[in-house]
């Protein structure tokens, strides 16, 4: 077998779910400068509610799937609601707008201790069914290139909204000067809470790919990819949709290879984070980000 | 006003004496046994297994012994974090007042929270604990979960008995002391066999992916991969290895960790063939065994696993040794009565302890066949 | 008097574990009032505690100098990150300090001399709770006193307006790296003093988790006053104890509570639980009040 071929197959498959996640919490801070850290908790529910909706429910994945991603967005209302709308107002915004986002959560992660239970779980066998093939030496299954897919489709259909629709333009005036947009006419309220909700949505879709690729769910899967979420904005360039497409891809390449060069895994989490580190104190801009540091 | 917060003050120092004074005053016939298990946090889903296995023997011998001694339980929460575990440690100890405490789940903590008991005088049985430097703590701490020290050996002798592997790949959890120390018993095992390693991989608790080690694991052809993981990376692990084409007949060999129905559950197809090294037997025709098995499955919905069958054989031992001291409170009368066990029938096999107060019974070698454990035979 | 010992027998470790927090939440005020958001602090404890245990079970330290190593270890560190790193702002401050508190963990999780994903064992339990409180009432009256020199004036003018600070004259890079090096020898001298508690520390006692655990202690108990930190690690690590006695059982209905108190003290009061006290006190409100101005 080619052995670097199949690693690079690997990282490309984990980099396209790691891109989607990303993508959620990139378009919240383009938008409005926040860091919504309750983003990995939505995807840990979209997740462990699809699961329950195809176990308990008895649904195909293909309705399952997107009424996970539905309930994730909801989600993302509620987190605009309590935690961000009622501080907009505040001089430090953006400072409490992170912490009421963490104090968000901690009680998602309670409420997914709580509803599902600390083991982990997965979808029942035979959700999907999986063929295996060998190309070029290489091992693919069918369900990786559907994970593929669906990530690049909800991607472009995204990059696409923002540029073609009204919706879309308003959601990018508003990112660009709030104000203005304001005296432009555009319902701002009303626009961030839908940011929030798309953001969320793809977070949630990004947790149901995850634990459809992985077989495993838990509370605490969230854990392991908000930090690596937060590396790959950066990276990316915060803000930047296709940034963060971009940033997921290398960082799940560059994670694999460092697995395969090291043997260890240890080793991966210190390289994503020193060249997180870099990259912030060299470019903080990120590789295609607005070239515009923020204010605290 | 500095009056009202001063007031605060006082009432929350009277809150918490309330609290401790109010500790329900037991009669000395009943014993008090202190449960510390992870709840909540990393350990969350094998401190649960563990209650449940708990609870069904407390419920047991209570409608057994009717007038009797009774077992009178304390559960308590440690989060998985040696902090919390220190902490309801001295509150069982000293406010509780508890004759004994059966715990905690993870090894790192025991570590931490064991020393304080050794040093009132307090006996403590780990029946998950199976690092190393745990009974090494102190005479008081006494342990009911065979050591992969034990475990390990027999699986990898049996293994080259029937399998004659010659040459493995090492994959073992290098950040929790469970999984590492598993690891160094394999790799010396596997030495004294003289059956070479070709190389190691690692990953941390938690991981997902498993693939770019297992990329490189097939591409060094092994005869069987031995895994050292907990149960959520191993049916990862074991699900992964499938999923890339790693054929069937490379067989997949685990310790402790391995032995849960949530491997089979978790990994569906992809477990059949796996060969676990382990201190409990589900499909053991032992009477005992099969009891508890079916009572257990009864009362919770879902087969036990061996963390459960461990705590569950715990309580039992810990009352027993209270029965044979003749006390329900004498704290170093019971220690004294958990060494006269011997060759106590329980759902692991005939129980005693080793001079080292570890776990002496004997380990099987199972094997993941038709969905089910059963005795590995080839 | 029984009673009193009885309380300390059962609730010692809870109260010793509240003094190292209330220092390690002191540690973080420092940089928080000059409005630079560190997510690092949780390392700088982790590299004192490291260096204080090595230096106490490898060479056989006494414990001062075991103390003194681990703070200065920490500050040297904290001077050399600070340099580069205190340029950004806000968010990206907080990734910055936050990739670095991983890469030390990882270092710990991954050195031989740290013992591994297992920890320094053998350290003595030497640490007594009187050096816990002594310390941090020390650690109490500096904060009190920083807060009316003209050191601590200049770090709120730093907050308040880094631009209008630099013209008024305000050195702002030294404040700034002075403010970060305190509170990282704090931090470190707090590991140090942990790490001799507990017979052993491991990776896990400084991650990810325990740095956003020393924020959430200063955003609950207010950052305006000097006993505001002390009073957000007293709730909160008192919270589990107070739950338990209350027969709260153990799991997510705790962990939902302190989500929900902290999310009620940034909506409803952002200067946290201290501004309950400073509102009824007239001189100290004044002082507040001129803060914001």
């Amino acid at each position: 077998m080619n052995l670097l071929a199949q690693q690079l197959v690997n990282g490309l498959f984990i980099g396209s779910v790691y891109g989607l996640f990303a993508v959620g919490y990139t378009l919240v801070f383009g938008v409005l400068d926040i860091l919504n850290l309750a983003h990995a908790a939505v995807f840990t529910l979209g997740g462990l509610s699809a699961v329950w909706l195809v176990q308990a429910a008895g649904m195909s994945i293909w309705l399952a799937f997107p009424l996970a991603t539905l309930l994730a967005g909801g989600l993302g209302l509620l987190i605009n609601a309590a935690a961000f709308a009622p501080l907009r107002r505040r001089a430090d915004s953006q400072f409490s707008g992170l912490i009421s986002s963490i104090a968000m959560a901690i009680i998602f992660d309670a409420a997914a201790l709580g509803l599902f239970g600390a083991r982990s779980v997965r979808f029942p066998p035979g959700t999907v069914k999986v063929h295996v093939w060998q190309i070029a030496g290489v091992t693919i299954t069918s369900l990786q290139v559907g994970i593929v897919l669906v990530a690049t489709l909800l991607m472009v259909v995204l990059t696409l909204f923002l540029q073609r629709s009204r919706t879309g333009k308003a959601i990018r005036t508003v990112a660009e000067n709030e104000r203005a947009a304001m005296l432009l006419g555009v319902n701002v309220s009303g626009i961030i809470a839908f940011t929030f909700f798309i953001s969320s949505a793809l977070g949630g879709a990004a947790g149901v790919l995850y634990g459809l690729y992985f077989d495993s769910l838990a509370p605490d899967m969230g854990r392991s990819i908000e930090l690596k979420g937060l590396a790959v904005i950066v990276l990316g360039g915060m803000g930047s949709i296709p940034g963060a497409i971009l940033g997921g891809l290398a960082f799940g390449l560059s994670e694999v290879l460092t697995v395969a060069v090291s043997g260890t895994s240890n080793l991966r989490d210190a390289v994503a984070f020193t060249v997180l580190f870099a990259i912030l104190l060299l470019r903080p801009s990120g590789l295609l980000g607005r070239g515009k540091l923020r204010e605290a | 006003m500095k009056r009202f917060s001063r007031f605060l003050l006082w009432a929350t120092v009277c809150a918490v004496f309330v609290a401790v004074a109010v500790s329900p005053a037991i009669s000395a016939d009943n014993i008090k046994m202190g449960f510390v298990f992870s709840m909540t946090g990393g350990a969350a889903s094998y401190g649960v297994s563990q209650k449940e296995g708990a609870q069904l023997a407390v419920d047991q011998i209570n409608a057994a012994a009717g007038s009797g001694m009774q077992v009178v339980p304390i559960f308590e929460d440690d989060a998985s974090v040696p902090q919390q575990g220190t902490n309801v440690y001295n509150k069982l100890i000293n406010g509780d007042k508890v004759a004994v405490i059966i715990g905690p789940t993870l090894s790192n903590t025991a570590k931490i929270t064991n020393p304080i008991a050794q040093q009132i005088g307090v006996t403590v049985l780990g029946v998950s604990n199976t690092a190393g430097g745990i009974t090494e703590i102190g005479d008081y701490i006494f342990r009911d979960s065979l050591t992969e020290a034990v475990v390990i050996p027999n699986t990898i002798r049996v293994a080259k008995e029937k399998l004659g592997i010659k040459k493995v790949v090492l994959f073992y959890g290098n950040d929790d002391a469970f999984t590492k120390s598993g690891a160094d018993v394999f790799r010396k095992a596997l030495q004294a066999e003289g059956i070479q390693i070709l190389g190691e991989q690692t990953f941390a608790k938690g991981d997902r992916d498993f693939s770019p080690q297992l990329t490189q694991i097939k591409s060094q052809s092994p005869d069987a991969i031995i895994c050292s993981a907990l149960v959520e990376e191993a049916s990862g692990i074991v699900n992964q290895a499938r999923q890339l084409g790693i054929p069937k007949n490379v067989r997949i060999i685990g310790g402790n960790g391995f032995n849960s129905p949530a491997l089979m559950k978790n990994a569906g197809e992809a477990a059949e063939g796996v060969i676990v090294g382990a201190a409990w037997n589900i499909s053991s025709t032992n009477p005992l065994n099969v009891k508890f098995v079916e009572d257990f499955t009864k009362k919770y919905n879902h087969p036990p696993d061996q963390f459960a069958a461990q705590a569950f054989a715990g309580v039992h031992i810990a009352y027993q040794a209270a029965k044979v001291a003749g006390t329900a409170d004498g704290r170093k009368a019971i220690r004294d009565g958990m060494l006269k066990i011997k060759g106590m029938d329980t759902p692991l096999g005939k129980f005693s302890f080793t001079e080292g107060r570890d776990a002496d019974h004997t380990p099987v070698v199972l094997e993941v066949k038709g969905g089910k454990f059963s005795v590995f035979v080839k | 008097m029984e009673q009193l010992a009885q309380f300390y027998a059962v609730y010692g470790s809870v109260i010793n574990f509240i003094g190292i927090n209330a220092l390690l939440a002191l540690s973080l005020n420092i940089t928080l009032a000059a409005g630079m958001l560190s997510l690092g602090n949780a390392a700088f404890a982790g590299i004192g505690g490291y260096t204080a245990g090595v230096l106490t079970v490898h060479l056989k330290a006494p414990l001062i100098v075991s103390l003194c190593g681990g703070t200065f270890m920490a500050g040297v560190v904290g001077l050399l990150l600070g340099m580069p790193v205190l340029r950004l702002k806000g968010v990206f401050l907080a990734m910055a300090t936050l990739a670095f508190g991983e890469v030390v963990r990882i270092a710990a999780v991954n050195l031989d001399i740290t013992g591994g994903a297992e920890g320094l064992t053998g350290i003595p339990n030497i640490t007594r709770t009187w050096m816990i409180f002594l310390a941090l009432a020390l650690a109490a009256y500096f904060m009190a006193t920083l807060r009316r020199s003209r050191i601590g004036w200049g770090l709120v003018s730093i907050r308040e307006d880094e631009t209008a600070a630099a013209c008024l004259g305000v050195d702002i890079t030294y404040y700034k790296v002075v403010a970060f090096t305190i509170g990282a020898m704090m931090a470190g001298f707090a590991g140090a003093m942990y790490a001799h508690l507990n017979y052993l520390i491991t990776p896990r006692d400084f991650g990810f988790f325990i740095a956003v655990d020393l924020l959430v202690y200063n955003i609950v108990g207010g950052t305006r006053v000097w006993y505001g930190p002390i009073l957000g690690a007293a709730l909160l690590t008192a919270l589990p104890e107070i739950l338990r006695g209350v027969g709260v059982a153990a799991g997510p209905i705790r962990l939902a509570v302190n989500g929900v108190i902290l999310l009620l003290v940034i909506l409803f009061l952002p200067n946290g639980l201290a501004s309950l006290f400073t509102r009824w006190r007239p001189a100290a409100a004044k002082a507040g009040r001129a803060e914001h101005t």
